[in-house]
This record gives C-alpha cells, structure tokens and sequence, in this order.
C-alpha cells in the first residue's frame, strides 16, 4: 500500500514536474520557429541539399538570391535546396538538436571556437578535396588558417570551413560632439594612448543642459565586448601560452589595464555610470549622441551610417593604446564559417555551394554594399576587398564611415594596428570568461577594488578552465 | 471474495470486448506518455551520467557520479540554490495577499467580477511580455517604480535590477504579482463553497469576525492552501524566465541567478549538457522530497467540509 501511494506521488510529481518544462519548451518553440525561416529552390535533377545558418534579414536575401542562381546554373543536378535560417540565439540549440537527431543538415556554420569539436567528432569533412584552389587563394590569408586543423593545432592541416565573414570590432567617435568641444578629431594614423584618451574623454563628459547632471560621456563601453580592446592594445593576456592556466594577478599588464578600463568608470566617470547603464545601455545612448566614442563592429556600419538610426557624422579610429603592449592598438577579429557535414551526399556540390556563398562576387558586392548600399561585412576576397571596394568607400559609393583604413589595419595589420582571435576561442568553452566578467560592475561602482577583485575571481575562473579542459580531454567520439 | 474471483476468471464475451475497447483508449495517452515523459526522462537520467556535450557521444563518454560530484561543490550551484529560496519569500506573501484580496472581492457583488479579472491579467499574459515590462518598471533612471520614489521622497530610488540585494526584492515583487490573480480564483472558489449557515450558526453562538476567520474560513479553505502551496513550490523552483530576461546574465556576481538559469548557462551555453541533465535530475529530486514532505504532512493541518 505505501508503495504505491509512494509511487503515485512519484508520477503525480513527474508529471507535475514534466508538464511545467513542457510549458517552456513549447513557449521557446513557438518563437524559434517564428524566427526561422525555410525556403525550398527547386531544380529538375535529383540531388538535394539542407542549408541551415542564422542571418539579419540583409543577409538572408543575399544568400537566398546565390542559392537561386546557382540551383538554376545546377538546374539538371539539383532537385531541392532548403535553405533554412534560424536566429544566432537558436542555432546552438538547433544544431544539438539536429546532431542528437542523427539528423546533420549537408552546409551549417562553424565558428572558429568550434572548429577542433566539430573535426575531432567526425562532423564535417576536409574540403580540401572538392574545393577550388583558386576561389580559397583569394580569400584573406587570416581567415584560411583559423579554419585550418591538423588533428591537434588550429591553423594547420586541411581546410575545413569557407568564411563566412572576416569582422573586427574597431572604435568609431562622433564628429558632431568633438566639433562642438572645438577638440581635433582622433588621428587615424596615430591611436591615442591611455593617457591622451583620457583627457580627450574628459572634455567630452559634461551637462549640456544645465541641469546639474551629466548627460554627455566620453565614452561608453559593455564589458562582454568592449573591454579586452584596451586590454589587448596593453598587450594583455589572460591565459598562458597553452591556454591552460589564467593568469589575472602576476600580470602587470593586466592589472594595469584592467585598472585603466575601471576607472574610467569608477574614478574618472568619463562613462556612464553601473547604475546608468543599467537603465539604458551604452548602444542605446551612442545612437542618441550622448556619448563621445563608442565601439563599432563591421557588421555596425550600416546602422550607424543610416541617418534614420544614427543621425550624427561619424568616423573610426583606433582602440586607446597602453604602454605596456607592442604599442599597436589591437582589437578581436570574428568569423564564422560554412562547413560541409559528413552526412552530406553530394560534398563536391555542397562544396561548391559554399564556395559561391563566400566568394562570388556578386555576392560579395551585395554584402558589404556596393549593390546594396548596406554594409554588413567587408568582402571576404581580398583582391576587391582592398582594390575596388576600397576605392568606392573612398569615392562615396559606398555609405561608410571614411577611416576604412582603421578596420583594414585591425585585420591585415600594420606598424600601428593588429587583430586577434580572442583567447575564449581557444578554449574547449568560455566559462572561464564570463565567470571573469561576473563581477565587474562591482569594481566600476567603486563597491571593490580592482586588484582586490582580481585576486578573487582568479581561482574561480582557473576552477571554471580547468572543468573545460577536463571535459574535453577524456573526450570519446 | 468468492464472487468477485469468478467474475475476474471468467469474464462474459461481451465485457471481454469491453476491457479491449478499454485497453485502446487508454493507449493513445500512455503511448504519448512513454514517447513524450518516460522517455526523455529515462534519457536525462542516463546523459547526467555522461560528460556529454552535444557533439560527443552519450554513451561513450560516461563518467558515473563525476557531474554530481562536480555539481554539489560548485559555488554557482549553491549560489543559485539559495537565490531560489529566497525568492520563495514571494509564496506566503502572495497567498496571505491572496486571501486577504479573495476574501474583499468575495463581499463585492458586481465589482467583484471586474477586480477578478484585473487581478488575472497578468496570468493569463505572456510571462516574457510581462518581464520586459516590469524590466522597465524596475528600471534605474526612467523606471515607474523610481519615478514615484523620486516624487514622493525626492531622492532616487534603487538600483532594483543591478544591485546585489534589491534585485532579489524586485523579483519577489515581480513574482508575487505574477502569481496573485491564480491564487486569487482559486481562494475565491474555495470561499464560495463554504456553506453560510456555518457562519450563521458560529454567530449566534457570539463567534467574533476574527474568530469567524480562524475557525471556519481557514480551516476550510485550507485543501486550496495545500493545492496552491505544492504548486507555488513545484513552480518556485522553476523559475527561469523572468531572471532569463530580466537581467540576462543572471544579475551582477550572479545575484539573481536560479537553479534553472544555472541549468540552461551549463547545458546550452557552455555547452555542457550531460552536467545540465545532472543539475535537472538533482532538481526533480529536490522537487519530489518536498511534495512529499508536503503531502506527508498534510492530514495534520488540511481539513475538508466532510
């Protein structure tokens, strides 16, 4: 008898429990596939081919226009394409699903981060064999390698990923503002050190209304994306060389830097403040010309560039330099990456799919806008990246701010400028990172001290690596 | 005894045909139950075993004990266990309110349906709807709540989402609102049952109206008590999408994180999703010990009209 009522209890809690979860998931179902998309081109042959990638409406109508045009050059081969976009939110969720599933659609992103799991579990193929040499030859040398994989080391062996994209996130100042504080603009040839950014900042914090508040900031940063700039222009690094160990306290760049980024926070106030922030964020008071300098990604300038959004002149320039790095002002590179999977049937027609979604000209001329007027990436071919593109931006063609040569510098580098893949990229996952994010916003409100804070979050993000490392070294396929 | 053996031995062709029919519509449900609870759980069982990412295999990736092991001595866990407690605060809160608002609305006539209503908005509205919404009520600079503040005192209100302490408050407020109007329909179900001559008869007897209300009132309302305080707490545990979309990264130093928000960080953000079914296994476990305190202890303060 008291093992049943027992179990009765046990399913009435299951199911208690079950139909709760049930509620969520189908609410999150509802809207993912409100924000995907399927679309089916047909051809008269037999083959077919599932895309799946998440994409801004610009973008989906690029890809969607490729794929018509080669399903139609393809027509005898291809019978159906379905080319599926989901929202960046959803894709992990998507792909796991998938995976779990045994269900791979044939073309599906990878990030550089996910390169070695994807390969070491046998889930996409080296393209190597299908690819066309010469369409790869034209790509920027940067991206190649960081799809590149030996079977132990990024940027070796076969190729296992086209680009998608190369971006950067570069730092843009708003003219209007330095014009009415009578200051100079920023020197794109000359990146300010900590120093000079400061003053400059300074002068751009103010009230402009008289009230007795400040309304106007220097600069405006969110920790997740805008802070390592600084701290990779100091020459800082979080990990050891093997990316094993973190290294937050015996580390005076970092400290220093970490330091620098706080205060202006903290004891400057040339920033918004925590609590401003979170009544409304950096982005939000950037388009509303309330602050000074604010990053710009190449992915942005389409946006800012649009006078509906953003109704201020703008230009770039460079992440503030400290005086402990190489004394290049150094910020993140990003990319993702169309990879073919295992499961795929027909890998040479996949392949050469991908290879005109990543560089076909026309393609690439929609992209980063010279067909379209709307920038969302620089092109991935490096020829007519820095040959016509370039001399459309610098002609007006193109709606651009006119510092090209900023982003251009982050991802070719230069005597003044150098891009990095950021460190998370090359750790099994990034718990470690946004563990050392965690707490930030107590050391920029003055409730910590930065080096206290340091000493305190350093175990915990060494614990949160070395579970990371853990998990994927005994890792069985 | 004897009889009811001869019937179970050699049943009537007709009623054989009837226990077939019986067994088929009872089918559908426990098919959809086995494909749809029996079997994920019997798959999340197995995967909280396994260190299993996604893109690994399950079952080739076993590590017995390890995630629970790994589990029980983070401080994140125990962080977000603890903020999941105290936002329980919200679930006495909401049913004293609840029934002090039930028992008002029940001595309305017309009106009474009017504030039923109002009070089940907020039930019936999408919770992530709603969560944007008290985000902007919470707000630090442009919020509702410091707008009044500042008009009343003249000082500016808390930072209600981005400190440590008040974030916790704003949610149980949030909370508390979010469940009153459920609590509320039920309470009022539950008072309109009770019969009046009970009363009647407790008045003539000199009850005073506070006596009324201990002795006979909440006593037998007590069966909706039970049923709303195993739902509140099988719910409390779950919450997810108010801190989800509140503060999205689960508050500065993880102050409003909760059990859930913790399972999804783990199992889709760090990609850890054996460790994430470790964590929702540790949770149902948590759930089933205090149901059944809940119903093991229920015969000493439950009491029905029979």
């Amino acid at each position: 008898m008291k093992l049943r009522k027992a179990l009765a209890l046990g399913l009435c809690t299951a199911m208690a429990v079950t139909s709760f979860a049930g509620c969520s998931v189908a609410k999150n179902e509802a809207s993912s596939s409100d924000a995907s998309t399927s679309t089916n081109l047909k051809g008269e042959g037999k083959d077919e081919l599932h895309i799946l990638i998440y994409a801004q409406e610009h973008e989906k109508a690029a890809y969607e226009k490729q794929i018509k045009k080669f399903t139609e050059a393809h027509k005898d081969q291809i019978k159906n394409v379905n080319f599926e976009v989901t929202t960046q939110d959803e894709y992990n969720t998507k792909m796991t699903a998938a995976i779990t599933a045994n269900d791979l659609p044939d073309i599906f992103y990878v990030g550089p981060a996910s390169v070695k799991e994807y390969v070491d579990n046998g889930y996409c193929i080296p393209l190597d064999k299908y690819v066309d040499q010469t369409a790869v030859d034209n790509l920027w040398p940067e991206i190649k390698s960081a799809y590149q994989y030996d079977g132990k080391e990024i940027g070796k062996g076969s190729l296992y990923c086209l680009p998608k994209d190369l971006s950067c996130f570069a730092f843009a100042y708003n003219k209007d503002l330095f014009d009415k504080a009578g200051l100079d603009y920023p020197d794109p040839e000359k990146p300010y050190t900590y120093d000079e950014f400061l003053e400059v900042c300074k002068k751009l914090t103010k009230d402009t209304d008289g009230d007795g508040e400040i309304d106007q900031w220097g600069v405006a940063n969110a920790n997740a994306f805008g802070m390592t700039p600084y701290m990779y222009s100091n020459g800082v690094k979080f990990l050891s060389d093997d990316y094993k160990k973190v290294n937050l306290t015996d580390n005076k760049a970092l400290k220093d830097s970490f330091q620098f980024y706080t205060d202006l926070t903290s004891k400057y106030k040339v920033t918004p403040s925590v609590e401003q922030d979170t009544a409304m964020g950096g982005y939000q008071r950037w388009l509303d010309g309330q602050i000074g300098f604010y990053a710009c990604g190449t992915w942005d300038v389409a946006a800012f560039m649009d006078q509906a959004t953003f109704p201020y002149k703008w230009d770039l320039c460079g992440w503030p330099v400290g005086p402990d790095g190489d004394g290049k002002s150094t910020t993140w590179l990003g990319t993702v990456g169309f990879a073919v999977s295992k499961t795929c049937k027909h890998p040479d027609l996949a392949t050469e799919l991908i290879t005109a979604l990543s560089t076909d000209l026309d393609g690439q001329k929609a992209l980063s806008g010279e067909t379209t007027g709307k920038s969302m990436q620089i092109p991935n071919i490096k020829d007519y990246a820095t040959g016509d593109w370039k001399q459309a931006v610098k002609d007006g063609k193109i709606p651009y701010a006119s510092n090209v040569d900023v982003i251009f510098g982050y991802i070719e580098g230069n005597d003044k400028y150098k891009g990095i893949f950021e460190e998370t990229t090359y750790t099994p996952n990034n718990e470690w990172w946004t563990t050392f994010l965690e707490g930030i916003p107590n050391v920029q409100n003055g409730s910590e001290s930065a080096s206290d804070y340091l000493k305190e979050v350093e175990p915990k993000c060494q614990e949160a690596l070395d579970n990371a490392w853990d998990l994927s070294s005994g890792n069985k396929n | 005894m004897e009889v009811t053996k001869s019937k179970s031995k050699g049943l009537s062709a007709m009623a054989k045909r009837e226990e077939r029919w019986a067994w088929l519509f009872i089918l559908p449900p426990f098919v959809g139950f086995c494909i749809f609870m029996a079997y994920p759980i019997v798959f999340a069982v197995t995967a909280s075993f396994s260190r299993w990412t996604g893109l690994n295999s399950l079952l080739g990736n076993m590590a017995g004990l390890r995630n629970y092991h790994d589990i029980l001595t983070d401080t994140k866990f125990w962080k977000s266990m603890l903020n999941t407690i105290i936002y329980m605060i919200g679930i006495p809160i909401g049913m004293i309110l609840s029934i002090l608002i039930s028992m008002g609305i029940n001595r309305l006539k017309k009106l009474g349906r009017i504030f039923t209503t109002l009070y089940y908005i907020p039930v019936v509205s999408s919770l992530v709807a709603v969560s944007i919404l008290w985000a902007w009520v919470f707000n630090f600079d442009y919020g509702l709540l410091n707008s009044i503040i500042k008009a009343l005192t003249g000082l500016h209100g808390p930072n209600w989402l981005g400190d440590e302490k008040m974030v916790k408050v704003a949610m149980i407020i949030f909370m508390t609102w979010k469940g009153l109007g459920g609590t509320i329909i039920l309470y009022l179900a539950g008072l309109q049952n009770i019969p009046k001559d009970y009363y009647e008869a407790a008045k003539i007897d000199g009850a005073t109206g506070f006596q009324l209300f201990k002795y006979i009132t909440l006593p037998l309302i007590s069966p909706i008590t039970f049923f709303v305080l195993i739902t509140s707490l099988i719910g409390g545990w779950q919450v997810f999408v108010e801190v989800q979309v509140m503060t999205g990264n689960g508050g500065t130093n993880y102050s409003a994180a909760t059990i859930v928000f913790y399972l999804y960080q783990k199992a889709f953000s760090q990609n850890q999703l054996g460790y994430g079914c470790a964590v929702a296994v540790i949770l149902a476990i948590i759930i089933f010990i205090i149901t059944a305190i809940n119903f093991g202890t229920q015969n000493k303060w439950v009491k029905t009209m029979d």
